[in-house]
């Protein structure tokens, strides 16, 4: 399977391109920064992305010369094939969990408990068991596993306790890996935070040859571009510094999408993308023009992490899924028996209902119509009777997610009573299609739900496209706690001594700034810091006995997802 | 007699606790409401900083993400949900904040949960606090304006058709708004285990506070001696509340579940852990639990809150472990031990007797019980005169008028008429009512008189100076 369609640059050179390896496709376009040039979909071979990625390169690649090319963004599903493959690395765990829960409940893989605590205020309140460290790193050498995470509970407001235990294993083995906690994410939640750790331990090697192959191949096309990939919120990150933390890459297909719809749609609006692929149908809310961000992070392989993530609901049925009928009871889904009967597969499927409907031009059209027929008669109708009762099932499933992203949208837990009070969010009224399935499944769907349907231009490849448009994403979270004197910069671990306790929030929200413009720096996105936002701040008076011994702060800032600037300059209004 | 109290309703369950109540299906409902925004003032133990550190420890245990706990979104109470429970003097508007409705109307999310059975037992981790407060109110007690627990009671007894609810009050100090709510309704036990009275706000709280003459014995009050440990209380528990709950056999128990009975706790001084009130949550096996006080907000408050959630939704919670805590730290003197037999064995002697008492009281009062008495507002400085009216009625526990006037620095603040028409009334009693406030709102002798319809659900503020009746 390959289409492709070129429209010829006309703009200054700048060229984008935009590739989302999908389970089933591989899609890619090329931007020249304004405009679609040209764009195209080839099948994916599963083992075998790298080939995937160039065989979608060269049928966009045809019009101009690899040397125009300024960036190029990949959204690849490597992390969920490892895992799904079990390809993951065996990866130990240490963990310092203090009082709380007992370890066993949270539901994570054995570990060796270690004692020692720090408490919520980064206070230590047991000190680390040194030989307890030594005796869990014995034993997994002994277990032959070389990769090992430490984490313990509130490692993010004072980290001391896990550097010290990696020092003491890189000690007895200085050949094992060793990640910390704290260095992964600074978000509360200890289970998600050790599960992070466990992934991104598990995934490095692999996803590290996977960015040296892709490297490779790309240089080998002439293309010597920055390489940047897509995260599953929707922002970019340079594919070098990708490598600290690959488990954030996951689900970077549908972020790629609702970037791509976003794009797409009219700038600043709210409205509800529904991706229509072959075996599953992504959801997503997107509020004034800015995605829905998933409160918590995202579920990877039954473990809960602090993976951020857009708010996507995965629907496990698409133009690919199995329709079946028995005794006037219609199915779609969940499951795929193979490419829908009009391009040669063994069932019928929403694809062939559509092509019977007329609303597809796909593939053999008898074809189509005979696997609808066997349907038809199991519900005792005709083939387009069949095929309008497929249609509407699967676009009744659709508009039921809706709903219930919506209400799950509603009902988030809140802790301010501003946050109570604040007046709903007016609902979208606005659906927007992308995918394969789209221009047919969507409008059903939106009439479901009284919404107005956009399918627009490029709906097919907006996953791509998302790719290629979107800017670098980066968060920082900076905890002071004045009565202590000192300062955490989460998410490297990175602290100190406070000069001025007297700091007002506003200081501290230009503090984090800065250090988010140093890391970007760092990373080489340091353009984009001064697109940066305060996304939380608070600051707690600490009172003892009627007077105030200091204040706690807390403030996050981020580079937030976006489209880059010349696309939205020459789309917007 | 026709009275309900020791009538068993369709609802009945198996006895509580120990006698081997197993939890229902379903997870625990949790509805985390620390009020970041909002404070008595900046320094006031009820202040934005009292959950932060709470709210660091649940999330960062994960709890929330494990499929035995369900967290829900608050919402506000109505003026309505607040009319069941408490006369506002001069409004509902006045008395309560957005924060109050907040706290109120997330034990009324959990009432739904729990009464849909999408959980198994429900705790409202939410703040302001209410068990100070009472049936009139002109200001705020004790850190408290709105008694969240009563406005739990009435809705689930209005909206579910419940009637016989047990409260245990497990804060350090007496629930003497609770108390003062339920004096007179048979059908709501109320148990409060606290810090003697003698030694500690409110003051009250003694075991001579049984309750009005047609409920005496349902109001259970047991002071506890300074520095009484997990063994002191777990004695009351087992010998005294746990037994008194299984005899009474309520169709739900409720939970006032203050937290400063805490080793750490800096308003008062009992020697209570995180365990201790685990273990306590574990045998009593409430249905639904409020926050009310407890201002360790360090030492205490993550830890026991942590506890009790694991508690209540059957987890482990034997690694929760105060830093400053160990098994042998606190012991219970034998002195403690034998003061707590002895109000144990006099409680358990009111509770047997409850019955005669009653008929005593009725054969030496006739038609009609009157009492007078001052409440002192501690927080907003208001002194408050009541004169209260009970009706001895034989066929329901009687209509309540009270008159309250109240002033504020030598200031008068205005005053009130208050009549209450409990949700078993007789007919007779529910037209009496309705003539008496009729009476008053001609008499022009309060600025305000108010009806409270437990029985219709009606519940009207009439303003003497502009004539104007409005329905809450």
């Amino acid at each position: 399977m390959s289409e492709h369609r070129a429209q010829g640059a006309t703009g200054d050179g700048r060229m984008l391109i935009g590739i989302d390896v999908g389970g089933t496709t591989t899609d890619a376009v090329l931007i020249d920064g304004r405009r679609v040039v040209s764009e195209a979909a080839v099948a994916t071979a599963p083992h075998n992305l790298a080939g995937s990625v160039l065989r979608a390169l060269d049928c966009i690649l045809e019009s101009i010369r690899p040397t125009q090319v300024q960036r190029i963004v990949l959204s690849t599903t490597v992390i969920t094939n490892l895992l799904a493959e079990n390809k993951a690395e065996p990866v130990g765990l240490i963990l310092l969990p203090g009082p709380g829960a007992n370890p066993s409940d949270y539901g994570l893989p054995p570990a060796h408990i270690v004692h020692g605590a720090v408490d919520y205020r980064g206070r230590e309140i047991a000190p680390l068991d040194e030989a307890g460290v030594r005796a869990a790193g014995a034993a997994l050498r002994a277990e032959g596993l070389s990769r090992v995470a430490v984490v313990g509970k509130f490692c993010q407001r004072n980290p001391q306790h896990e550097r010290s235990a990696k020092a003491l294993l890189l000690e007895e083995s200085p050949d094992a890996v060793v990640e910390c906690g704290h260095m992964v994410s600074a978000r509360l939640n200890f289970p998600r935070r050790v599960a992070t750790t466990l992934l991104t331990l598990a995934t490095r090697d692999h996803y590290g040859e996977y960015a040296r192959e892709m490297s490779r191949a790309l240089r080998e096309r002439g293309l010597c571009a920055p390489i940047f990939v897509l995260k599953a919120d929707g922002g970019t990150l340079p594919l070098d510094y990708s490598l600290r933390t690959p488990v954030e890459t996951i689900f970077s297909g549908p972020a790629a999408s609702t970037m791509g719809a976003v794009a797409l749609a009219p700038p600043g609006e709210s409205f509800v993308m529904l991706d229509v692929g072959g075996t599953t149908t992504d959801l997503a809310l997107v509020l004034d023009g800015q995605p829905l961000l998933a409160s918590k992070g995202a579920r990877v392989h039954d473990l809960l992490t602090h993976v951020r993530s857009f708010a996507v609901k995965s629907v496990p049925v698409g133009g690919d899924s199995a329709v079946r009928a028995h005794e006037g009871v219609l199915t779609v889904g969940p499951d795929r028996m193979g490419p829908p009967a009009c391009l040669g597969g063994p069932f019928p499927t929403p694809t062939d209902a559509l092509r019977v409907l007329g609303a597809i031009d796909l593939g053999n059209a008898e074809a189509a119509r005979s696997a609808m027929a066997e349907v038809a008669v199991a519900l005792g109708t005709g083939p387009e009777g069949a095929s309008r009762r497929v249609v509407d099932a699967l676009a009744s499933t659709i508009a039921g997610e809706v709903e219930t992203m919506f209400a799950h949208w509603r009902d988030e837990p809140v802790y301010r009573i501003w946050e109570v009070l604040r007046e709903e969010h007016a609902r979208p009224a606005l659906l927007v299609g992308v995918g394969g399935g789209a221009p047919s499944l969507a409008p059903a769907a939106a009439s479901l739900l009284g919404m107005k349907c956009l399918v627009p231009e490029h709906a097919a490849v907006a996953n791509a496209l998302g790719a290629a448009l979107s800017r670098p994403t980066m968060a920082l979270t900076l905890s002071m706690d004045t009565s202590q004197g000192t300062w955490v910069a989460e998410e490297d671990g990175r602290g100190g001594r406070l000069e001025d306790l007297r700091l007002s929030l506003a200081g501290a929200e230009h503090m984090a700034l800065e250090m988010l413009a140093a890391r970007a720096e760092e990373a080489g996105i340091g353009s984009y810091a001064g697109d940066a936002l305060v996304t939380h701040s608070e600051v707690f008076n600490m009172v003892r006995g009627y007077s105030t011994i200091g204040r706690l702060l807390d403030v996050t800032v981020e580079i937030p997802a976006g489209i880059l600037n010349d696309w939205s300059a020459a789309h917007g209004e | 007699m026709a009275n309900s109290a020791d009538r068993h309703s369709a609802h009945s369950r198996s006895a509580p606790g120990a006698s081997g109540r197993g939890r229902a299906a379903g997870p625990t409902g949790l509805i985390f409401f620390p009020a970041f925004d909002w404070a008595i003032s900046p320094t006031h133990p009820e202040r934005e900083e009292r959950l932060l550190y709470t709210r660091d420890q649940i999330f960062e245990e994960g709890l929330l993400d494990l499929p035995q706990l369900a967290e829900y979104r608050p919402r506000l109470a109505d003026h309505h949900d607040i009319a069941r429970a408490h006369f506002c003097v001069p409004s509902i508007e006045a008395q309560s904040t957005e924060a109050h409705r907040i706290a109120a109307g997330s034990t009324l999310v959990l009432v739904d949960a729990l009464e849909k059975a999408d959980i198994a037992n429900g705790f409202a981790l939410v703040r302001p606090p209410g068990h100070h407060a009472m049936r009139v109110v002109h200001g705020n007690r004790g850190f408290c304006n709105i008694n969240n627990m009563a406005v739990m009671v009435e809705y689930l007894r209005t909206v579910y058709g419940h009637r016989r609810i047990a409260i245990v009050d497990t804060d350090v100090h007496h629930g003497d708004g609770t108390q003062d709510i339920y004096w007179n309704d048979p059908d709501v036990l109320f148990i409060s285990f606290h810090q003697d009275g003698r030694t500690l706000y409110p003051g009250s709280g003694f075991v001579e506070e049984m309750g009005g003459p047609n409920a005496l014995g349902r109001t259970i009050n047991i002071p506890l001696p300074p520095e009484t440990p997990d063994e002191g209380i777990h004695f009351v528990l087992d010998e005294l509340v746990l037994p008194v709950l299984a005899d009474f056999a309520p169709e739900l128990v409720l939970n006032s579940a203050g937290q400063d009975n805490h080793f750490t706790d800096p308003l008062a001084n009992m020697c209570f852990s995180a365990q201790g009130y685990a273990h306590l949550n574990e045998k009593l096996r409430p249905d639904l639990c409020v926050l009310e006080g407890g201002y360790a907000v360090e030492t205490a408050l993550p830890y026991v809150n942590t506890a009790i959630i694991q508690a209540m939704a059957g987890l482990d919670y034997s690694h929760v472990i105060e830093p400053d805590w160990a098994p042998d730290k606190f012991t219970l003197k034998p002195s403690v031990k034998r003061g707590l037999e002895s109000v144990v064995s006099q409680l358990l002697g009111i509770w047997r007797q409850r019955e005669p008492m009653v008929e005593a009281a009725r054969a030496k009062l006739g038609d009609h019980y009157r009492r007078q008495r001052m409440v002192f507002y501690d927080t907003d400085m208001i002194e408050e005169h009541q004169e209260e009216l009970v009706r001895l009625c034989r066929e329901c526990p009687g209509f309540i008028t009270l008159s309250t006037r109240a002033e504020q620095a030598y200031n008068p603040l205005p005053s009130a008429f208050c009549v209450s028409v409990p949700i078993q009334a007789c007919p007779r009693c529910a037209r009496e009512a309705a003539a008496v406030y009729q009476e008053h709102k001609v008499a022009q002798k309060h600025d305000y008189v108010l009806l409270q319809d437990r029985l219709r659900d009606r519940h009207l503020r009439f303003h003497s100076a502009t004539q104007e009746e409005m329905e809450y």
